[in-house]
């Protein structure tokens, strides 16, 4: 099954370039980067539990940090990304020990505050960032080849995006993948069980942050522009909106939520300036209707094996 | 007789104005069933809650082995080998009986992160051995058959066997029960009993267990402590203590000490 | 000088005052924290402005019209949201008040525009002179009602037996209805009381923010001052607005105007860590 699986997924991208049209293409990268982040957002949200509003910090981080490492530096794009991402990764990690001290609506509060934080660096700090006009993203070179357009970055940002999801996949079916499930449903059996809670919790931390970073580079090659004003608390909830939709705890949810989000204002044609109430009746009527999301959805239509639904803490 | 297992001296716990324990000291000597019983009140869960790190006690010190454990992490005691159940059961509600079993293994077949992203390397060995292992503790406890079963659909008295399946599977020197017989039918205590008498027999398992339920804590210890308002007033052998005036007063005023029979 | 200053963070400090009491009082009342209730704010003011502009009442109407309108809304939110989700986990209830709050604040930019709304002062806008500093009416009427509402509902919580009874509402409902106590009618009292308190503020806080859909944000800054004040304490709410907004003024003076808001956030995101239990309130330790 697993291989018959492989084969369709392989044929499709290498289908796809010959099939479609430019502009889907850098659509199908978008769709690819967000889900990226949001997959982020559902490691830390759904596997582990803890509400997080640092998304889109991690995001502007990772765009912001490539950029300037690349610009001002002269590090190589494709470098500067991962070497970032990591960098990230360890801020998420530091992060994700205030899960020590709080949890709930004051974790909440403290993420939301970190977020403003780093967004408010990202404009004043002028000399570095380019303050509240923004930078622009260099181009990605590799061995002397420009990679500019959609259909350049697509084999890019997909086999990443791939290889990503199916480690994030494998590691949520392993005994790490099993620590993290008990802990969110018992942290004090799984403590005494001689789980260390608050790791696992910084761990999970530490990967929204790295997920979130290398999304964020990849959206900045793709959008070739950084305007600090994106990177705000509405735009983490935004990322948090994609996660729940998506069901929080299903890998492939985040790629139908993803695609449903980057594809929403061209379905919604005339309508574009209610985009942003869209969204948010969107994740208003998931979390109260449909706790499960998108994932659920799909479980109901009989495709696929439902997510493990959560439970009341 | 050899140097008990664990060493509770003086320990002192207060909240607020409240105290809890007032300088209790006790032995649980190794590869013994040691019970603590006590009224509702008497302090016997916050006790547990010392030994297992939940609480840090304003005085007094606790021992395992000679090693220290009062204020260590409740997960660093647990890797030294001290596993609990729980009053409350605190299974992992969603996951199988077997999954539960299982977090508890992880620990003795690990295998590293790189595994872990890309299911190679020792992965595969280590989950078989695991899931192995996990299934004759499930046996261990009678519930080959509920392997695949979602914990939080289990019937009460499973619920309680899978806690212990997933208290064993950490390998611990020390198992602490808390109320392990509590809303048990009388034929579900003579099977734990068993249950408990066989784990000391075969695993040579020290087993401390706070309970009221007399026919289990007299049935199978082979130490009592008795705790009432904070304070140790017994211990001895079961037929010792249940004899000892203060004892019966603290449970039934002045009255005859019938509750002690069978 | 510095009672200028003082007087001066007066104004920012009863704003944020103003959001900590409702922030707090739905909180107390009902245990739900309602991290949309900056957006709820604004949500109140363009309440007021749409009455007068669209349908063209004269101001003192639409005030009214906009309290009566917020006080169905307060139902609404209970009903629709808060009585559905009130078994769910508080994960699930953090982000449907998140929603809620999006949602206003989105409809709001989709309806009425991004930009802003002149909005009319309640009480004079220009400075009088009193004992040598300079004073705003209507930024001392932000400050007077702040402390007004905080006494009422000190009175209410502290000295009534209806404000026991919504403790008790809201810490044990099954007990509290054994005991006789109506739990269906507290709660939704609880956000008609909290939601019209935010219209109020909303128009109280408009003409001096200058109105426009995003203007909601500075809710954060309102959950830091609760934060600051205990959480659960509604004079707490109010100390806690007043010390945020002294030491925003002091750190936009004397370090830097542009870096204030960083101060504002820098303060929340160390009193979590630190000290969750901000400066008067009580750390309960968990009996497990």
């Amino acid at each position: 099954m697993r291989v018959v699986a492989i084969i369709v997924g392989l044929a499709l991208f290498l289908i796809a370039p010959q099939v479609l049209p430019e502009f889907r293409l850098f659509q199908v990268c978008l769709i690819a980067a967000t889900a990226l982040v949001v997959l982020g957002q559902a490691v830390v949200t759904g596997f582990a539990g803890q509400i997080s509003l640092a998304q889109s910090a991690f995001v502007g981080l990772g765009g912001y940090g490539a950029a300037i490492l690349t610009s001002s530096w002269g590090l190589p794009l494709w470098i500067a990304i991962p070497v970032t991402a990591v960098v990230v990764g360890c801020v998420g990690f530091v992060l994700g020990q205030a899960t020590l001290r709080v949890s709930g609506h004051y974790l909440a509060l403290a993420t939301m505050a970190f977020s403003a934080i780093v967004q408010l660096a990202l404009i004043h700090w002028d000399s570095l960032t380019g303050g509240a006009s923004g930078m622009p993203v260099p181009t990605l070179q590799i061995f002397g080849y420009n990679f500019s357009t959609g259909r350049d970055l697509y084999y890019i940002v997909l086999p990443i995006t791939a290889v990503l999801f199916v480690m994030t996949a494998n590691i949520m079916h392993s005994r790490f993948g099993r620590g993290l499930t008990a802990l969110r449903q018992s942290e004090t059996a799984a403590e005494a069980m001689g789980l260390d809670v608050l790791r696992y919790k910084a761990v999970a931390f530490a990967a929204s942050g790295f997920l979130g970073a290398i999304g964020g580079g990849l959206l900045a090659l793709l959008s070739t522009y950084l305007d600090p004003a994106q990177f705000s608390i509405t735009q983490a909830v935004y990322f948090l909106a994609v996660a729940v939709v998506g069901g929080l705890l299903s890998v492939g949810g985040v790629i139908a939520s993803s695609a449903l989000f980057v594809l929403l204002p061209e379905l919604l044609q005339s309508f574009q300036s209610y985009l942003g109430l869209v969204f948010a009746l969107l994740l208003l009527g998931f979390v109260v209707v449909r706790p499960d999301g998108l994932a659920s959805v799909v479980h109901i239509a009989g495709f696929a094996k439902g997510p493990r639904s959560r439970e009341t803490p | 007789m050899s140097t008990p297992l664990l060493c509770i001296r003086e320990v002192a716990v207060r909240f607020g104005g409240i105290v809890a324990l007032d300088g209790v000291s006790l032995d649980v000597a190794s590869e013994s069933i040691h019970a603590v019983i006590g009224p509702n009140g008497a302090g016997k869960s916050t006790l547990l809650n010392v030994v297992t790190g939940l609480y840090r006690p304003a005085a007094g010190a606790v021992s395992l082995a000679g090693e220290k454990i009062d204020g260590r992490s409740p997960h660093r005691i647990g890797r030294m080998g001290v596993a609990r159940t729980f009053q409350n059961t605190e299974l992992f509600g969603d996951m199988t009986a077997l999954e539960n079993v299982m977090v508890g293994l992880d620990r003795h077949h690990a295998y590293g992160i790189l595994s872990g992203l890309t299911h190679a390397g020792s992965y595969s060995s280590a989950e078989s051995a695991a899931r192995m292992e996990a299934e004759s503790l499930l046996e261990l406890v009678g519930l080959s058959g509920q392997m695949e079963v979602k914990a939080a659909t289990l019937p009460f008295g499973n619920q309680r066997r899978l806690e212990i399946a997933r208290a064993l599977a950490t390998r611990p020197r020390l198992l602490l029960l808390d109320e392990p017989a509590a809303g048990l039918r009388a034929a579900e205590i003579e099977e734990l009993n068993r249950i408990l008498l066989k784990l000391r027999a075969e695993l040579g398992l020290t087993i401390l267990v706070i309970d009221h339920v007399m026919p289990l804590v007299m049935a199978i210890s082979d130490r009592i402590s008795v705790l009432n308002f904070g304070r140790k007033i017994a211990d001895g052998e079961p037929e010792y203590v249940r004899k000892v005036p203060d004892v019966i007063k603290a449970y039934l005023g002045d009255r005859a000490d019938h509750a002690f029979g069978a | 000088m510095f009672v200028q200053i003082l007087v001066s963070s007066a104004t920012a400090g009863a704003v944020y005052a103003l959001i900590a009491l409702g922030f707090v009082l739905i909180h107390k009342g009902t245990g739900v924290v309602h991290f949309g209730y900056g957006d709820q704010v604004t949500f109140g003011a363009y309440l007021a402005l749409m009455a007068q502009v669209l349908i063209g009442l004269p101001f003192g109407w639409s005030i009214v019209v906009a309290l009566v309108l917020s006080a169905f809304l307060g139902v609404f939110i209970y009903v629709c949201f808060m009585w559905p989700l009130r078994k769910a986990p508080m994960l699930s209830r953090i982000i449907a008040s998140l929603a809620l709050g999006t949602v206003m604040r989105e409809f709001l930019r989709a309806y009425m525009g991004p930009n802003a709304w002149p909005f009319p002062f309640l009480l004079s806008a220009s400075s009088i002179s009193v004992g040598g500093i300079l004073v705003v009416p209507a930024n001392l009427a932000i400050v007077g009602v702040a402390f007004g509402v905080l006494g009422l509902l000190f009175l209410l919580f502290e000295k009534t037996v209806y404000g026991k009874a919504v403790i008790a509402a809201c810490d044990n409902p099954t007990g509290a209805s054994i005991v006789g106590i109506p739990v269906s009618f507290v709660f939704p009292a609880i956000w008609v009381i909290a939601s019209v308190l935010a219209t109020l503020a909303g128009i109280l806080i408009a003409p001096v923010l200058t109105l426009s859909p995003d203007m909601g944000l500075i809710g954060i800054k309102g959950f830091a001052a609760a934060v600051l004040g205990g959480f659960n304490s509604l004079p707490g709410a109010v100390l806690g607005g007043v010390l945020l907004g002294i030491l925003e003024t002091l750190g936009g003076t004397y370090v830097s105007s542009a870096l204030k808001d960083m101060i504002s956030y820098g303060i929340l995101l160390i009193v979590i860590l630190a000290r969750p239990q901000g400066i008067i309130g009580v750390l309960t330790l968990k009996k497990v």
